[in-house]
């Protein structure tokens, strides 16, 4: 018998011209958070026009890896404008940010700390929050979670609430019409790693299964197209529909080792969030196949037959090496010495990730090491 | 066979952790006690006390605490109805999903606690390995 659980997810607007949503929707005050480099570009400017009228304050001052004291930052610009609306604009940082200035702005006197499943904290009381993903990969605009960095500690805080999923996620295709092949290939790792890891979660359901088969079907096989064709809206949709429905997926199935590590070399190396977690996703596969034998056989299927083998993870490293994801620390570079050196705190950060709770295959602190070994 | 809750369940069960590498390894930085507190059901008319004070991947100290007596402090409480404690040790309930959907209910700090979610299931894995009769 299933245990008792949740399915959550936002109200999801996508297809073509879905930022008209913001046209029509009753807001008055509108904080919009974003990254420096977004602001500079037409892509704030096409959502801007949708809320012409409105009292508008950006704060573009998230980094790539959004840290407590920009939040806090972007908490008093929020406070002396008290919005009804909270979009957040950008990449995973951008929306994770977004979700924890939300969170903040509705109950100031809360740490982002104090964001917990096991909390309530009763948001969504004063104003709403609307993610709008402009890379195909996160998932962030569809779950729960969210990360950010200490200032002072090389670590990957993972907070997660039901309470700070958005309100309305836009998946407008044409936003990532212009993103760059690289990161392209690492949302796109991301999204996929979100797909599997929830696939084989002990937590998995039949919830989170059909929303991981979809988003492996929709970005395994349309990828390709985007990378040798970037403007084809039609593959750039399926791949940006097939991540948001890995992250719903993972946020109501949860994370597996891949990603334990992947944060924890992130917070040490500063490595993309994509790269990171593609990194080890093979290796982990391989790892935790006898545990979901069926689940990865299944998983195997899902890849276009010029990628696919007997060895699932054979037929993973085999997709991720034609899209251009790097298969070692040296590709990542990240020197040897460095890694090897770093080595017992990336283990020692990734068995405190709840990845390791819900991973297809208990691990032990030594079956962590030897996975963070396999990647030199 | 013991049966749950009893001095000698809690006995075994502190035997068993100290006799866990899997265990051992999980909380081998963890310092604090915790108290799991099994409430009253329609099954089960008392409230009752398990103490374990674990340090460094062992046991120190366990004490089942019947109803009436002084109940312990502790850093964490565990606390569930009787029903689910029974599913839970029979592995059909996960410790942290438990959690997240109100059949148990973890007092103490999250933030503490979210970083040994590991030993959380390790303890429970080890429980699980009790002979137990209810």
């Amino acid at each position: 018998m299933l245990p008792l659980w949740y399915f959550r997810t936002p109200r999801i607007i996508f297809g073509e011209d879905s930022l008209s949503f913001l046209d029509d929707h009753s807001s008055s005050k509108i904080l919009v958070v974003t990254d420096n480099f977004l602001s500079n570009t037409p892509i704030l400017k096409e959502v801007l026009s949708h809320l012409s009228g409105k009292d508008i304050k950006v704060f573009s001052e998230i980094s790539p890896e959004p840290r407590l004291s920009e939040i806090l930052k972007g908490r008093e610009l929020a406070s002396r404008l008290d919005p009804d609306t909270i979009i957040g604009l950008g990449g995973g940082s951008s929306m994770d940010a977004a979700k924890i200035l939300f969170a903040l702005h509705e109950m100031p006197d809360l740490s982002p700390f104090d964001i917990s499943p096991i909390n309530s904290i009763k948001l969504h009381q004063k104003s709403e929050l609307i993610e709008i993903p402009t890379t195909s990969g996160t998932g962030s605009e569809c779950s729960w979670a969210a990360v950010f960095s200490d200032d002072t500690e090389e670590r990957k805080n993972e907070i997660a609430s039901p309470e700070i999923m958005a309100d309305y996620a836009i998946l407008d295709p044409k936003l990532v019409l212009d993103l760059p092949k690289g990161i392209t290939v690492n949302t796109a790792t991301d999204a996929i790693t979100h797909a599997i890891e929830a696939y084989t979660s002990q937590w998995r359901n039949p919830y989170s299964d059909a929303m991981a088969e979809k988003a492996l079907d929709l970005i395994l096989n349309n990828l390709p197209t985007v990378l040798v064709n970037p403007k084809d809206i039609n593959a750039r949709n399926s791949v940006h529909i097939g991540a948001s429905m890995a992250g719903i997926s993972f946020s109501n199935s949860q994370i597996g080792l891949a990603h334990a590590l992947g944060h924890a070399l992130g917070a040490i190396f500063k490595t993309p969030h994509g790269e990171s977690v593609g990194l080890y996703l093979p290796h982990v596969t391989e790892f935790n196949y006898e545990a979901a034998k069926d689940r990865y056989d299944k998983i195997n299927s899902f890849f276009p037959d010029e990628y696919r083998t007997d060895k699932v993870w054979e037929t993973i490293r085999s997709y991720l090496n034609a899209i251009g994801q790097v298969t070692n620390v040296s590709e990542a570079g990240i020197e040897r010495s460095k890694y090897e050196k770093e080595l017992g705190k990336i283990v020692s950060l990734a068995s405190e990730s709840t990845g390791v709770i819900t991973n297809a295959r208990d691990a032990s602190t030594k079956d962590i090491e030897n996975i963070a070994r396999s990647i030199l | 066979m013991a049966k749950f809750p009893s001095d000698e369940w809690v006995s075994e069960y502190c035997n068993r952790l100290n006799n866990n590498p899997d265990y051992a390894d999980a909380g081998k930085t963890w310092e604090g006690d915790i108290l799991f507190v099994v409430q009253p059901d329609e099954n089960y008319s008392k409230t009752e006390y398990i103490y374990i004070d674990l340090y460094h991947g062992k046991c120190r100290s366990a004490k089942y605490v019947h109803e009436g007596e002084e109940v312990p402090k502790a850093e964490f409480r565990y606390v569930g109805k009787y029903g689910n404690w029974i599913r839970l040790l029979n592995k059909e309930i996960d410790p942290i999903q438990g959690i997240l959907t109100g059949k148990f209910k973890l007092e103490g700090s999250m933030m503490k606690i979210m970083r040994y979610t590991k030993a959380a299931k390790e303890m429970v894995n080890t429980a699980a390995q009790v002979k137990t009769e209810f």
